[in-house]
């Protein structure tokens, strides 16, 4: 592990169980700044479990979670946020019921100016035109690719420094994963670090500088993503499967 | 009775209810604030709006304060006393079974009862109203003008509230919270505060609620059965919306007043009351989400 020049965020030796069922055992990583990581693996494989324990939800058993250089292990799931390490979960946590304005502003909670937040906003409608024309409709009337456009659209509302996305393709269709994959490089050009969780393990290895492979709670394989992108082992595990998918 | 006649008296009593409904408003939307938060059945909202009152009317009389005085001085007890419910008695239970929650409100309902009997012994519970005795006339019906202040200060405090909820940072972010817990935490909204704010708002409520009620009714008996109306106003207005709740509030005193004034003289009295429980049981049959909730159905 590179440890000379300090990473954004840092994930050292981290245990996570359910109950008595292990699912993370000694997961390490680095996430630099504004660089995109991608974390792929099988299903179970403990993506989203390392994902959940980074954002506080899950407390570890054991091991370390620096950002920005300090701990953020105990620390409620409120105050990580605050420290714009945003996560979009799995399913994309809509408030369905709020308009597609009202989730922006929501995501916009944890920052105090007011002038980003509106310079934010046209940003993001830039962006996802879409969510501009929609902005008065209650979420949870959005097709499944508008949602995620905007539970991006929400946490970049937050000026994120690391950007958490769990499954982002998840149930959508290819015309629309390439739309959302399209907003990524716009990201880190902003400044923001990207944590990518991908079942996709060819696009997300196609849009990472570096990439980890994850089985069964443990990184079996790390590197640069193009490395990875072209060694046999992750052909035949990932690559092919998702091809077929 | 003349056509004219029976004409204003229809429209003095659903005049009569619908300055009722203003009431009820209040204290269906204390209820609904904290429903809506943390999903907690709060029976003992008639008990806080009655403590309300009464310490509005404890403040006047036992430290000769000015009607303004007495309010501001309530208000900072009922607030003082909602927040230390909600740190020293929820928020350690707030992990355990919500059924708990709700058996423990009908205790502190009870208790709260039985506290403020002997603590306000020998004070009386009324409260001297600052309005003109003389009642207005609307067309030749008469209202009494005390409760027609008393509606208007509680549309008032409705319009502020929906303001509040719709308008400001912190409403929004109690709005989410209702919405999705997980999703609150992830843009680093803290719960616990909003919960806070949620009981400091049912404080004020109560004490805005118990005193115009004391004044609409010409006496403090009974605030806490205020609490009773809310049940048929909260489900008929469908439990989590706000505009539900205050146009329920509306529909169920209008009912009362109605049926009070046409079906009482010839079943007996009481009827108005029952009448808004007849429709809460036929609102449970026909739309159990309520006439203004939604039923949960998303795209997902």
């Amino acid at each position: 592990m590179s440890s000379a020049t300090r990473a954004l965020l840092e994930v050292d030796d981290l245990h996570v169980s359910y109950g008595r069922i292990r699912a993370l055992h000694g997961v390490s990583l680095a996430v630099p700044e504004g660089a995109v990581v991608a974390l792929i693996g099988a299903n179970g494989a403990g993506k989203s479990t390392l994902l959940r324990a980074i954002s506080g939800i899950l407390p570890p058993r054991r091991g370390a979670i620096r950002f920005g250089g300090k701990d953020l292990v105990g620390l409620p799931v409120h105050q990580i946020a605050r420290r714009r390490l945003i996560h979009v979960p799995e399913g994309r946590g809509m408030l369905a019921r709020m308009t597609v304005l009202e989730n922006l502003r929501v995501g916009g909670f944890a920052r105090r100016d007011r002038a980003g937040t509106s310079g934010e906003l046209e940003r993001i409608f830039a962006l996802f035109p879409v969510l501009r024309e929609r902005r008065e409709q209650p979420a949870g009337s959005l097709s499944g690719g508008e949602q995620q456009m905007l539970a991006i659209g929400r946490a970049m509302m937050a000026g994120p420094r690391l950007l958490m996305l769990d499954e982002p393709s998840l149930g959508l269709a290819p015309l629309i994963v390439r739309e959302i994959f399209r907003i990524i490089p716009r990201l880190t050009a902003e400044g923001t670090a990207v944590l990518l969780v991908e079942q996709n393990a060819r696009m997300a290895l196609q849009c990472a500088a570096q990439a980890y492979v994850l089985q069964t709670g443990q990184v079996v394989l790390s590197g640069r993503a193009a490395d990875l992108l072209a060694s046999p082992e992750v052909q035949r595990a990932y690559l092919g499967t998702s091809e077929g998918s | 009775m003349t056509v004219d006649d029976r004409l204003a008296f229809f429209v003095f009593l659903v005049a009569d209810g619908a300055l009722a409904g203003s009431i009820y408003a209040l204290v269906a939307l204390a209820f609904v604030v904290v429903y809506k938060a943390s999903r907690m059945i709060n029976f003992a909202v008639g008990e806080w709006t009655m403590l309300g009152a009464r310490t509005t009317a404890a403040a006047s009389h036992t430290l000769g304060l000015g009607l303004a005085g007495a309010l501001g001085v309530s208000c900072a007890g009922m607030v003082a006393l909602a927040l230390c419910f909600n740190r020293v008695v929820l928020r350690p239970l707030l992990r355990r079974s919500l059924l708990a929650l709700i058996m423990l409100t009908l205790g502190v309902g009870i208790f709260m009862r039985g506290a403020a009997t002997v603590l306000f012994a020998g004070i009386s519970p009324r409260i001297a109203s600052p309005f003109p005795l003389e009642p207005l006339l609307i067309g030749s019906v008469p209202i009494s003008t005390d409760k027609v202040a008393a509606a208007a200060i509680a549309l008032a405090c409705i319009a502020v509230l929906s303001w509040f909820f719709h308008g400001s940072r912190t409403g929004l972010a109690l709005r989410a919270v209702a919405s999705d817990q997980q999703v609150a935490l992830a843009v680093g909204i803290d719960l616990h505060r909003h919960f806070a704010i949620t009981w400091a708002l049912v404080g004020v409520l109560s004490v805005v609620a118990g005193t115009l009620w004391s004044f609409a009714s010409g006496g403090g008996f009974g605030v806490e059965l205020l609490g009773f109306k809310v049940f048929p106003i909260v489900i008929l207005g469908g439990l989590d919306s706000l505009p539900g709740t205050i146009i329920a509030a509306f529909a169920v005193g209008i009912l009362e007043s109605v049926v009070a004034g046409y079906i009482d003289p010839i079943v007996g009295g009481g009827f108005g009351h029952v009448a808004s429980y007849l429709v809460l049981i036929a609102t449970l049959f026909v739309r159990p989400w309520g006439l203004f909730g939604r039923p949960d159905v998303e795209r997902v």
